[in-house]
């Protein structure tokens, strides 16, 4: 054992230093936690804000359009005012299942970095707060040649905004995920060209503003149900074949054609990061692919807590911040005996519903429930929770952007003894 | 890369191809005091069908007793129980299940076993479907009987190829990379071979082997031998997510049909699922492209087999291209004129499995043929074992605690999937590796669940901090493959700047 660098002892253990992670030990050290400690395995903290350097961020939080850095700027100035300690560069890579001890679950786990080598790690409670990846090309089973030039949008942006390399010179977007539009408008201002964005869904899956601010303001052509199924080129990207997908489904006869090109940039979804989460022993759900919370983000394991991306995959910033914030005060709570739990009801939802989280409630505190439709609602339609919980009026409903449901703790805790769950759903008018 | 010198060197022997069959006879040559040369084409190692395949060390029950093959592949098997120590690439012992459907495939079976018997084969049983889903609880309900081989493994073929060139190396064997072999040099009356033309300049030596795969044919035409013709055949693959490797513990087989092997599913060497291949005779030799209806193929096959494989936890696709021969059988054969050449072609599957056994022979029948021109002579300093880079991932938290004390680059994760270090990747580059797709075939940063999203802008980082060049220059794999284009904030500079 005389390798190890030691254990450390920490109340509120917070995994992955982006603004989920940050929200939360934040969140963490105001509910009264005395040590909390920040993992982070990038050099910075920030995560993937650091490399959003485009402007968006912070008008619900703040009130202000904000780039990623500026956004995160104000967060870590809390963190340090607020005494949250922070581990950079520094890797979880190993969970253990939570143990008891003195009748409460503890966590622990296992952590590296080249300063300080292998330590271990003993916290009352953890926050998981490792945010999601992006799916790559191979995932998508294209067929064709195996050439450079193809990349995940969040990878061109870190080489574009970090490294200050451009990853191609013409380039086709493949999908219509937020980051994929973004960074069509930054290949454009760095002078690369950029030929189209493609759409396998009849619908946008990023923010219709996105689509206004990144591409039909600079022009840039973008077509919905079509497909890239063929890459060409044996060294470099020389094109792709596309082909127009029909109602059934399939691709249209006589629709193929050759686009060049020597980028490909993928934005056809994110990953929650949830291999700590599973070695943990943590439910996951499999719609959201993230672990199982109720609405005081704690997760199937009462140590561990879970919030941002980890959890479900966002629209917005601020709402990550949000949950972050939840997740840190409940955690500290946790940590000092204070979680009380009066009683939890499963949420259950609509068959329009795709996503739900969180997934019981408790009613503890004020809280939101965050959904997204399957499919887009075009018209006005009232979103709800009952009984006799919620209710509001929306314009339309669309499966790129996230639809708050507000629950109050009053309303929550007057429910009747016999009402076994709490439905949520949207119904069109 | 080397630059191209007019005489590249005198040589005793010159190996055209580093795949398997290349890498495993410069390994046994090493053994001696003669001088090597490996020339390979490509710009990663392996390159081939040694790079594309199922990974498998067939038992040795497949082949027709009497064949080239049914003599190798057994032998080839019990070798790599072996030489894996003494080399240290991975190999896990999972055995394999041929599994049938039905009375007729049952009766195939039967021969199977038999056959297997007759070839030397070892561990053979034929089982039940109970028994079979009492190992494999996700294999099919129909399949009704199935052939059990103990001695059927899995190994890491990236680091198992390179594990035997790296030894070579070690021994003395030189390896040019990059390095084409355009040409044949002869004496005046062509009755011998004097070396190789490259577009590296002339090697020169009175033995060259061809071990060039697909281009097998190409390469003796040029000898002057056209007794056989390569027709590509290209398999496709999937690999899946970790997280879903333990669908299955060990190799399983389709019952073999007329067009060969059929799909198989597989637990990988480093604990993926990867099921595959299809056989597609083609014309092109280097068309290495996945196609919509291969895939597809592929994937309803091994659901035949194991009906839930989720397709959404695929990570990737390929395809490799076999060195099928219209003869059927492996071709060995030294000619007699010109003196000095040698053949080893249509080395396909069981090819990886029977390399080893294949470089014992090709070793003989030079010391039979041609020991008067070149010597075999034990190089006293022969080193046998090797050490591959060590791998994190498989290492207890006591030795990791201990490498990262070490060194810091040892307690750098580069690659979160495959948990990736920063030392091995600079170890890598030191073995050789000079591209990204090489760094990857060495260490595995980019083989895991994000695809290289996260790690290749780090790779790109340490190959160019490492190799002293521009990140600009980095390629993925050789030749025009390069992974940026240019920097940023171009378009603001006056031309006469960018």
């Amino acid at each position: 054992m005389s390798d190890y660098a030691g254990i450390r002892e920490v109340d509120v253990a917070v995994i992955g230093g982006g603004p989920a992670g940050i929200a939360a030990a934040i969140a963490a050290r105001k509910e009264g936690a005395l040590k909390v400690v920040v993992f982070e395995r990038d050099w910075e903290a920030g995560g993937i804000l650091q490399q959003c350097i485009h402007p968006g961020f912070g008008l619900h939080m703040f009130g202000l359009e904000l780039t990623g850095p500026e956004y995160m700027d104000r967060y870590l100035k809390q963190a340090y005012e607020a005494g949250v300690e922070f581990a950079l560069n520094t890797m979880v890579f190993q969970m253990d299942p939570p143990a008891e001890t003195d009748g409460r679950k503890t966590a622990s786990f296992w952590i590296m970095s080249p300063k300080t080598g292998i330590e271990k790690v003993h916290a009352k409670s953890v926050v998981l707060a490792m945010g999601c990846r992006e799916r790559p090309a191979g995932a998508l089973g294209i067929a064709g040649s195996r050439p450079a030039g193809v990349y995940t949008a969040g990878t061109a942006q870190r080489f574009v905004n970090m490294e200050g390399c451009m990853p191609g010179k013409k380039a086709v977007i493949m999908g219509t995920g937020d980051i994929g539009l973004i960074m069509a408008r930054r290949m454009m201002l760095e002078g690369a060209e950029v030929v189209a964005v493609f759409e396998i869904m009849p619908w946008v899956s990023g923010l219709r503003r996105n689509v206004a601010q990144c591409l039909d303001d600079f022009g840039i052509p973008y077509y919905l149900e079509h497909s890239v199924c063929e890459l060409h080129g044996k060294d470099r990207l020389e094109g792709i074949s596309v082909v127009k997908i029909g109602k059934d489904r399939r691709p249209v006869d006589g629709t193929l054609r050759f686009v060049g090109c020597d980028t490909l940039l993928l934005a056809v979804g994110l990953i929650p990061e949830n291999e700590l989460s599973r070695m943990a022993g943590v439910e996951i759900s499999p719609l959201t692919n993230g672990p199982v919370v109720n609405d005081f983000l704690q997760t199937s394991a009462d140590c561990i807590f879970a919030s941002g991306n980890v959890v479900v995959v966002y629209d917005l910033v601020d709402f990550v911040s949000e949950a972050g914030e939840r997740a840190g005060s409940s955690a500290a709570l946790y940590a000092m005996g204070k979680l009380s739990k009066p009683r939890e009801l499963p949420i259950e939802t609509t068959p329009n519903i795709r996503v739900v989280s969180p997934q019981k409630l408790c009613g503890g505190r004020d809280t939101t429930v965050f959904v997204r439709v399957a499919e887009p609602i075009e018209g006005r339609c009232r979103l709800f929770a009952e009984p006799g919980i919620f209710s509001q009026t929306l314009r339309y409903a669309r499966p790129g952007e996230m639809n708050e449901v507000k629950i109050s703790a009053e309303k929550f805790r007057a429910l009747p003894e016999t009402e076994k769950c709490v439905r949520i759903g949207i119904e069109a008018f | 890369m080397q630059g191209f010198v007019k005489e590249n060197g005198n040589y005793d022997v010159l190996i055209i191809g580093c795949g398997i069959v290349g890498a495993t006879i410069a390994r046994e040559l090493s053994r001696y005091t003669m001088k090597i040369a490996v020339l390979e084409k490509a710009s990663d190692i392996p390159f081939g069908a040694s790079r594309a395949n199922s990974s498998m060390i067939h038992g040795g029950f497949d082949d027709e007793p009497g064949s080239a093959k049914a003599k190798f592949c057994p032998k080839g098997n019990r070798m790599y129980h072996r030489l894996h120590e003494e080399l240290d690439f991975k190999l896990r012992k999972f055995g394999s299940f041929v599994c049938a459907k039905g009375e007729s495939e049952e009766r195939h079976l039967k021969k199977l076993f038999e056959q297997g018997k007759a070839n030397g084969a070892v561990g053979m049983e034929i089982v039940s479907g109970q028994k079979l889903r009492e190992k494999e609880p996700h294999t099919a309900p129909d399949i009704t009987a199935a052939l059990w081989c103990e001695s059927g493994a899995i190994v890491n073929n990236f680091e198992a190829t390179l594990a035997f060139i790296d030894n070579a190396r070690q021994n003395g064997a030189a390896l040019f990379m990059e390095t084409s072999a355009d040409g044949l040099l002869f004496d005046e009356t062509r009755s011998s071979v004097r070396g190789v033309s490259t577009n590296r300049g002339n090697f020169r030596a009175p033995v060259v082997i061809n071990a060039s795969g697909v281009y097998t044919d190409v390469i003796s035409r040029m000898a002057g031998d056209d007794s056989f013709i390569i027709h590509p055949t290209r398999g496709e693959y999937f690999i899946f997510d970790r997280t879903v490797g333990g669908m299955v513990t060990s190799f399983l087989f389709s019952c073999p049909s007329a067009l060969g092997k059929g799909i198989t599913v597989t637990h990988t060497a480093d604990d993926n699922l990867l099921i595959g291949p299809t056989s597609v005779q083609q014309a092109g030799r280097d068309n290495r492209n996945t196609t919509v209806p291969g895939l597809d193929e592929t994937f309803d096959g091994a659901r035949r087999l194991v009906p839930g494989i989720p397709r959404n936890m695929a990570i990737t696709t390929f395809s490799g291209v076999r060195a099928n021969i219209n003869t059927g059988d492996f071709y060995i054969k030294a000619l007699d004129r010109p003196r000095g050449f040698i053949n080893v072609a249509g080395i396909k599957s069981p090819g990886f499995t029977s390399a080893p056994a294949i470089a014992e022979y090709v070793a003989e029948l030079m010391r039979e043929n041609l020991g008067d021109v070149v010597k075999f002579e034990n190089d006293p300093a022969f080193v046998p074992e090797r050490k591959h880079i060590p791998r994190f991932i498989d290492l207890p938290n006591e030795e990791r605690a201990r490498l990262a004390k070490s060194d810091p680059k040892w307690g750098q994760i580069v690659c979160r999937c495959e948990s990736v270090t920063e030392a091995q990747v600079v170890e890598a580059i030191r073995r050789g590796a000079r591209t990204v797709a090489a760094v990857k075939l060495w260490v595995r940063p980019g083989t895991g669940r994000c695809q290289g999203g996260f790690c290749s802008p780090r790779v790109v980082e340490i190959l160019s901090r490492e190799l002293g060049i521009s990140p600009l220059e980095i390629t993925r794999h050789g030749g025009d493959s390069y992974m940026l284009t240019g920097k940023t904030k171009q378009p603001l500079l006056p031309e006469s700047a960018q």
